[in-house]
């Protein structure tokens, strides 16, 4: 699978050479450029926080650095291949943060004068900030850098959710701030001779360059560079591998890499589910059974339409037709009163008969929704029923085939959260079916506080919460977050889902499951299948 | 441990039900007076609001007037099992149920009335002032053939006077329907008509989202929102 994947990544999408080149060594890292600061994926990100809502670890971030054309996009790749069923990893090149250049060094730039090689080249405090927020499982939003312009664009690169980062660059281990960020340094050695070689066949056969311009410029920037900068930067490495033939190298680093991940993996899925049984409190005792007014929940009114509703959708005779419309109705209702939340300030009004009325209106700008993925979407008609123009965004969280525990798919959020100075001013949404064992909502929870969202502007919108289910864990770690739901349901029942043959079981091992009770079943399979 | 939810804010004093009709009659029921609706008010009453926006935000009162009105209607005990294969102690539906709307402006309502009942019959009246009388007189009435035996969620808007409701009523009764199955769902009282109204009708339940100032001299709405109708 990650083989795969890495292919479809690294190859069928790396871009035709562009036939109006006229650059001189920037143009190889145009070519490399779409393989790197990419967020590779191959079976979701697991839980990078503990019950109490606060993050348990940092992402695992390796620097790599050496010469020019001496293998460290090699090395990344080896990396990633060789960990096999990886999580989360970002890419991110040295390349994203060359200076954004004034009239003068553009014009120096296109006529191949400016050095490139050396370190004042490259913005070290924004690669560190950048690098620093990934580190701490924050968004970043890094420049792009445009090679044929030989400018920083106005455009961001929106990163986030990475458990391993892979930060790459010939001077990734010269600057000490950086240094201070990884938790593994490696630098890629490789003879100066087998380094011009390559870059010499490479130029020539791939960019029809002759070889008397590449000599040109290796003995102005290159050779200097390496020798004064990246070279030495290399006393700062954990590790030295060599630039060929490095497999026992590369096996040594996954393996270390393999054993910090699985320090810091947490498992917490069963023991949230049924929290009376499974977590202590600070006492050692085991916790009572939480009680519904402690779970500071906001439900609907139980009115005779709403008990009738809910008896629709309970019943497993109901056809999908009615499921669909009384889920959408239900919807409506739900994410109605869930503007409730939101705060108003008074504002006056001219009435058509030319009277004024002193009235209310929302003192919120950013407003968006977030619904998770798959059944959070059966809130999304509603939802649109009722706010028809903010952004919606989504976050697939599924469950691990083999563990059960929450895995992070994929993340489409709004440029509201994206961006992290409006993030704090945003007012979210969240949207999803039920909150029973309450992993995915805390995932969620979790990753818009990542994002720098306030605890208090987030807004839980769900048809039914399990009273004895993961939300009284929920609650303790984010006590701040309002959660609104349709109907309260008792607890949550353990039970075994037998041979279901997923993504990474093709075995089909039976796994842990949790069921709401009474609930609804499968609100997701009964929306959409 | 964990701090109790803030309340929902609520609506300015000075526009609570209350303040412009006190005591409410018994039969009369007031969407939940908060920050939420009036904003949503403050929206429709505006006269700078596009068509557009006029839709959306006065489909989304209708959709809560409706929603509130059906909650009036009867419902009786119904046990399901659930697909987890458990049981519900739940309630079913009861009664069938159809919408009338009084031409032109409560046809406007229609639409949110689907969305809430789906395929729901509905019904039309259109009463037009008598030029001689200047009282209001029926022009045209269509209902469904078994109306007698439906509970009626009666449509209009505003009510300003009351004359065409209450005419409306009178045509309703005529036709079989008792004064109790008939729900009258409404976006904009004013006190003068709904004390008129609830006087002659006491029976009949009233569901408004919100009771304004008055009339003036022309019997228009105070604040009111214009003509509603033309402003869909």
């Amino acid at each position: 699978m990650p083989d795969e994947f890495i292919k479809n990544e690294l190859e069928e999408h790396r871009p035709s050479t562009p036939p109006h080149f006229q650059t001189t060594r920037r143009d190889d890292l145009m070519y490399l450029q779409p393989r790197k600061n990419t967020v590779l994926v191959s079976h979701g990100r697991p839980p990078w926080y503990a019950e109490d809502g606060q993050r348990t670890s940092d992402a695992f971030v390796i620097g790599v650095a050496g010469g020019s054309a001496s293998g460290k996009t090699h090395v990344a790749r080896q990396i990633v291949h060789k960990l096999g069923s990886i999580p989360t990893v970002i890419i991110l090149s040295q390349d994203s943060f060359y200076k954004y250049h004034n009239e003068e060094e553009l014009a120096l730039a296109h006529a191949n004068l400016l050095d490139f090689d050396h370190p004042d080249a490259i913005d070290m405090p924004m690669f560190a900030a950048c690098l620093a927020d990934l580190k701490a499982c924050k968004q970043s939003n890094i420049p792009v850098y445009s090679f044929a312009e030989h400018q920083r664009l106005e455009e961001k690169r929106y990163l986030y959710g990475a458990t391993i980062i892979i930060a790459e660059g010939i001077m990734a281990l010269h600057d000490s701030a950086l240094r201070s960020l990884y938790d593994l340094k490696v630098f890629v050695q490789c003879d100066s001779d087998l380094m011009l070689a390559r870059r010499i066949k490479r130029d020539v056969k791939e960019r029809a360059r002759n070889v008397e311009g590449i000599l040109d410029q290796y003995l102005r920037y290159v050779k200097p560079s390496y020798d004064n900068f990246v070279r030495p930067s290399s006393s700062h490495a954990d590790i030295i591998v060599p630039g060929s033939n490095n497999e026992v190298a590369i096996e040594l680093i996954c393996t270390h890499i393999r054993q910090q991940l699985q320090e810091r993996s947490n498992c917490m899925r069963q023991r949230m589910a049924i929290p009376h049984r499974y977590l202590r409190s600070k006492s050692g005792t085991s916790s009572p059974e939480s009680r519904l007014e402690d779970l500071n929940l906001a439900v609907l009114p139980k009115t005779p339409q709403l008990e009738g509703i809910f008896t629709i959708l309970r019943s497993k005779e109901t056809s999908r037709q009615d499921f669909i419309f009384f889920v959408d109705r239900l919807s409506t209702i739900l994410v109605e009163n869930a503007l409730q939340h939101l705060p108003y300030v008074p504002k006056t009004v001219v009435t058509p008969v030319g009277v004024e009325s002193h009235g209310m209106k929302i003192d919120a700008d950013l407003i968006c929704g977030v619904t998770i993925m798959r059944s959070g979407g059966a809130l999304e008609r509603g939802f649109k029923r009722v706010i028809n123009d903010v952004p919606l965004g989504s976050l697939l969280i599924q469950s691990d085939s083999k563990t059960g525990e929450p895995m992070l798919l994929q993340v489409m959020l709004p440029a509201y959260v994206r961006l992290r100075h409006l993030a704090k001013n945003a007012w979210v949404f969240l949207l999803d079916a039920q909150i029973g064992t309450g992993a995915a909502a805390f995932m969620a929870i979790r990753i818009l506080l990542d994002h720098g969202v306030r605890e208090n502007h987030i807004v839980f919108v769900t048809f039914i919460v399990a009273r004895g289910g993961g939300i009284s864990v929920l609650r303790r770690a984010f006590p701040e977050v309002k959660v609104l739901c349709g109907a309260v349901d008792d607890r949550v029942r353990e039970g075994w889902l037998e041979g279901y043959r997923g993504e990474g079981n093709p075995e089909g091992q039976g796994r842990q499951v949790w069921i709401m009770q009474p609930g609804m079943g499968q609100i997701g399979d009964r929306y959409y299948i | 441990m964990s701090i109790p939810l803030p309340p929902p804010q609520p609506a300015n004093q000075s526009n609570f039900n209350r303040h412009h009709l006190n005591p409410l009659p018994p039969s009369v029921f007031t969407l939940p007076q908060t920050a939420q609706l009036e904003a949503l008010y403050t929206i429709i009453r505006d006269k700078e609001t596009k068509r557009g926006d006029f839709l959306f935000y006065s489909d989304r009162i209708i959709r809560l007037l409706v929603e509130e009105g059906l909650n009036h209607l009867p419902v009786v005990k119904r046990t399901v099992e659930t697909p987890t294969g458990a049981t519900y102690d739940g309630v079913g539906f009861e009664g069938k149920i159809c919408g009338v709307s009084i031409l032109r402006a409560g046809e406007a309502m229609e639409a949110g009335l689907r969305e809430v009942c789906r395929s729901v019959r509905i019904g039309k009246i259109l009463i037009q002032r008598d030029e001689e009388t200047a009282l209001p007189k029926l022009f045209y009435s269509k209902f469904p053939q078994d109306i007698a035996t439906r509970y009626v969620l009666l449509l209009d808007p505003m009510l300003a006077t009351g004359g065409s409701a209450m005419k409306a009523v009178e045509v309703l009764i005529e036709h079989g329907v008792p004064e109790e199955r008939i729900i009258f769902v409404n976006l904009i009282a004013s006190p003068e008509g709904l004390t008129t109204f609830c006087t002659r009708y006491p029976s009949l339940k009233v569901v408004t989202g919100w009771i304004d100032q008055g009339l003036n001299d022309k019997a228009y709405i105070i604040p009111g929102l214009g003509d509603f109708g033309e402003r869909r």
